[in-house]
C-alpha cells in the first residue's frame, strides 16, 4: 500500500478523497493555493503545500508545482480527484517518470477516452451500443450531407477534441447544414484548437443513464450499477439518481453486463464512468469518463461499496478484491449538488457563510468542505456541497430527500436549494417522468420565478 | 571653556508629563540652543488590518527601539516564486550565492529551487544589502514561503 499520498485537488472532493485515506491509515497531503489556505481539506491533512497562486492553472494544473510538492513530502501516490489534472494523460505520465503512482487509469486509457472519435470507435469495437453518425470525423461538407441524410435530421454537430456538452450544434434540416458545419469547425477550433467535427444522430428526449465500472489493471472488472443524471443545466449535471426509475431489470443487466466485459477486456485500472444516452429502450454511448465522478456517492450508497477506496486499492497494485456477485443493491439514492448560484439566475454568488446548518438523520449524507464562517472563494467552480439521501424505495428517498432540503441552512451566500425544494415537489419528478431537455424546459417556463 | 550645559531634569519631566496628557509620541523644545525631544514608543494602535507597505511609508519610521517585523509584512521581503527544495549555494557545499550583509544586485541569483529535478535560479528582484536570510539549505519551501529579505 502507499506511504503518503498528495491529493491534487480541492474542495468536497479532496475532502473526500482524504476521509478514505484516514480510513486506510495512509498518511495524506494537501495542496493548495493562496486563496484555499483556511479551506477544511488544509485544515484536516497530516501535510500540507502552498503550491501557487489563486489561477487555477498555475497552483491546481501546475504539473511542477505538484510534482515538487510530492517531492519535499515524500508522496509517492497521487490522487487527483475530479476535474483539474484527473484526465490528463501526460500528467500520469510524469508522475510514472518520477515513480509516483497516479490512482486512476493507465495514461494510454485516459488518451483513448479524451478523444471522443477514438473513443467512440473503441466503444464499437467493444460491443457497446452507440447513436448512429459518422464513423470518424466527418472530412467533407458533401460527406457530412450524406451521412446526415443516412442518420436522419435532427443531426448533432459535435468537436472531437470538446466535452462536458462544450463544442456542439444541432442541426435541424438539410439546408442549416452547410452554415452550421462552418460555425462549428470555427468554435471548436477556437475552443480546442482542433476543427475536426463528427456528426450524430440527434436525440430529442433521452435519458442520460452511466454505469459504474472498477478493474484492477489485469482483466478483472465489474459494474456497480447506473445512476440516472438526466436532470442537467447546460450540460451540467444537477440531480443525480440510482437505480434509474426509467430502466427494468433485463434492460439494467444488459447494459450493465455489456460494460463491465468491455472493461475486462481492455484491462481497465480503477473507477470509470460510461456514459449513455437512453431513448426508446436503445442506449447509445456518448463518452466514457475515466475517473472519480462528483455523483459517485448515489453508487456508495446502493452499493455500501467506498469506491475512494476501491480506487487507491487498485492503484497499489492490488486485486479487485470484489467479484460482481459481492455487489448487491439496496433502496434507492438520491444526489443534489448545491451550488451557490442564484436559483432563479444562475449567477455565481460566492462570498461568506454566515450561517451553516447541514441536514442530518439516518440517511442523510453530506459531502461538502464549506463550514460555518468559510467564505467561498471566487476563482473555482460553485459546489457549496452535496446532498445524498439514501431510502429503502424511491418513494422514502423523495419524503427524506424533501426533509433535508427543508432543514438545510446556508445564510450569507444565494444557493440553488429552492431549485431543489421546488423539484422534489413536481409531480413529473415524482414520476420518474424526466429527459435530459426537462429541467431546461421547466425552468423556460419561469418555474423557479414564482 | 564652553561647559557642558547641565541636563534639565524638570523641563523633561514636564515636557513627557505634557507627552502622557496630549497622548502624543514625541515633543521637541529648543530654547536658548539647547534642544530636548522627549519621544516615546506607543503599542501598535489597533489590530493592522493594512500591512505597512512601500519605501515611502518605511522611511518615515524612526522608531527608536526596532520593532520585529514579520517577514511577511517587509517591503524587503523576497518570496518564493514555486514550491520546491532551496539550496542557497550552486553545489552541495559551495559557498552560499548571498549572506547575511551581501550586497546584491537586481538579477544577480539569490537561491536555487529544485522542483522536478530541475534547478531554477531565483534573481534579486531588486537591488540592496540582504539583511535576513530566512531559509536553510536543502530546506523544502511552499509557494510565497518567505526566502530572504533584502533592504
Amino acid at each position: 500500500m502507499f506511504d503518503k499520498i498528495l491529493i491534487a485537488n480541492r474542495g468536497e472532493i479532496a475532502l473526500r478523497v482524504l476521509r478514505a485515506c484516514k480510513e486506510l491509515g495512509i498518511p495524506t497531503v494537501a495542496v493548495h493555493s493562496t486563496a484555499d489556505a483556511d479551506a477544511m481539506h488544509v485544515r484536516l491533512a497530516d501535510e500540507s503545500v502552498c503550491i501557487g497562486p489563486p489561477a487555477a492553472k498555475d497552483s491546481y494544473l501546475n504539473i511542477p508545482a505538484l510534482l515538487a510538492a510530492c517531492e519535499i513530502t515524500g508522496a509517492d501516490a497521487v490522487h487527483p480527484g475530479y476535474g483539474f489534472l484527473a484526465e490528463n494523460a501526460r500528467f500520469a505520465e510524469i508522475l510514472a517518470e518520477h515513480n509516483v503512482q497516479f490512482i486512476g487509469p493507465r495514461p494510454e486509457h485516459i488518451r483513448l477516452m479524451g478523444d471522443k472519435i477514438a473513443a467512440k470507435r473503441a466503444a464499437i469495437e467493444l460491443g457497446m451500443p452507440t447513436v448512429a453518425g459518422s464513423a470518424g470525423a466527418v472530412g467533407s461538407d458533401a460527406e457530412a450531407e450524406r451521412v446526415a441524410r443516412d442518420v436522419g435530421y435532427p443531426v448533432m454537430l459535435k468537436a472531437a477534441a470538446g466535452g462536458g456538452g462544450r463544442g456542439m450544434k444541432v442541426v435541424r434540416s438539410a439546408s442549416d447544414l452547410a452554415s452550421a458545419l462552418a460555425m462549428a469547425r470555427a468554435e471548436a477550433a477556437a475552443a480546442f484548437g482542433d476543427d475536426t467535427l463528427y456528426l450524430e444522430k440527434y436525440l430529442e428526449r433521452p435519458r442520460h443513464i452511466e454505469i459504474q465500472v472498477l478493474g484492477d489493471g489485469k482483466g478483472r472488472a465489474i459494474h456497480l450499477g447506473e445512476r440516472d443524471c438526466s436532470l442537467q443545466r447546460r450540460h451540467q449535471k444537477v440531480w443525480e439518481e440510482g437505480p434509474s426509475p426509467a430502466l427494468n431489470a433485463a434492460a439494467r443487466d444488459q447494459i450493465c453486463e455489456t460494460v463491465a466485459g468491455a472493461m475486462r477486456d481492455i484491462q481497465y485500472l480503477g473507477a470509470g464512468t460510461v456514459e449513455f444516452l437512453y431513448e426508446d429502450g436503445r442506449f447509445s454511448f456518448i463518452e466514457m469518463n475515466t475517473r472519480i465522478q462528483v455523483e459517485h456517492p448515489v453508487t456508495e450508497m446502493i452499493t455500501d461499496i467506498d469506491l475512494v477506496a476501491e480506487q487507491i486499492r487498485v492503484a497499489a497494485g492490488n486485486d479487485l478484491a470484489l467479484r460482481q456477485y459481492d455487489v448487491k443493491f439496496h433502496g434507492h439514492a438520491i444526489e443534489c449538488r448545491i451550488n451557490a448560484e442564484n436559483p432563479v439566475s444562475f449567477r455565481a454568488s460566492p462570498g461568506k457563510i454566515v450561517h451553516y446548518h447541514p441536514p442530518g438523520g439516518l440517511g442523510v449524507r453530506i459531502d461538502s468542505a464549506v463550514y460555518h464562517g468559510y467564505a467561498i472563494p471566487p476563482f473555482y467552480d460553485s459546489l457549496v456541497g452535496k446532498l445524498i439521501v439514501h431510502g429503502k424505495t424511491r418513494g422514502e428517498c423523495l419524503m427524506r430527500l424533501n426533509r433535508a432540503l427543508d432543514e438545510f441552512v446556508v445564510d450569507g451566500i444565494e444557493t440553488t436549494l429552492p431549485l431543489f425544494r421546488a423539484l422534489a415537489r413536481e409531480a413529473d419528478i415524482i414520476d420518474g417522468d424526466y429527459h435530459i431537455h426537462w429541467l431546461e424546459e421547466f425552468l423556460a417556463r419561469g418555474a423557479m420565478e414564482q | 571653556m564652553p561647559k557642558t550645559p547641565a541636563i534639565d531634569h524638570d523641563a523633561i519631566r514636564d515636557l513627557a508629563k505634557l507627552l502622557d496628557e496630549t497622548g502624543l509620541t514625541e515633543i521637541e523644545v529648543q530654547r536658548n540652543g539647547t534642544l530636548i525631544r522627549v519621544a516615546r514608543n506607543l503599542p501598535p494602535p489597533t489590530a493592522r488590518t493594512q500591512p505597512v507597505q512601500g519605501p515611502g511609508v518605511a522611511e518615515t519610521i524612526t522608531a527608536p527601539v526596532a520593532v520585529p517585523i514579520e517577514p511577511t509584512e517587509h517591503p524587503g521581503l523576497v518570496a518564493s516564486p514555486m514550491v520546491g527544495t532551496a539550496y542557497v549555494g550552486p553545489t552541495p557545499g559551495a559557498r552560499p550565492f548571498v549572506e547575511v550583509g551581501s550586497q546584491v544586485k537586481t538579477g544577480e541569483t539569490l537561491i536555487i529551487i529544485e522542483a522536478m529535478k530541475t534547478m531554477n535560479q531565483i534573481p534579486a528582484p531588486r537591488s540592496g544589502t540582504v539583511i535576513q536570510i530566512l531559509v536553510e539549505d536543502g530546506q523544502p519551501v511552499e509557494y510565497g514561503e518567505p526566502l530572504m529579505i533584502i533592504e
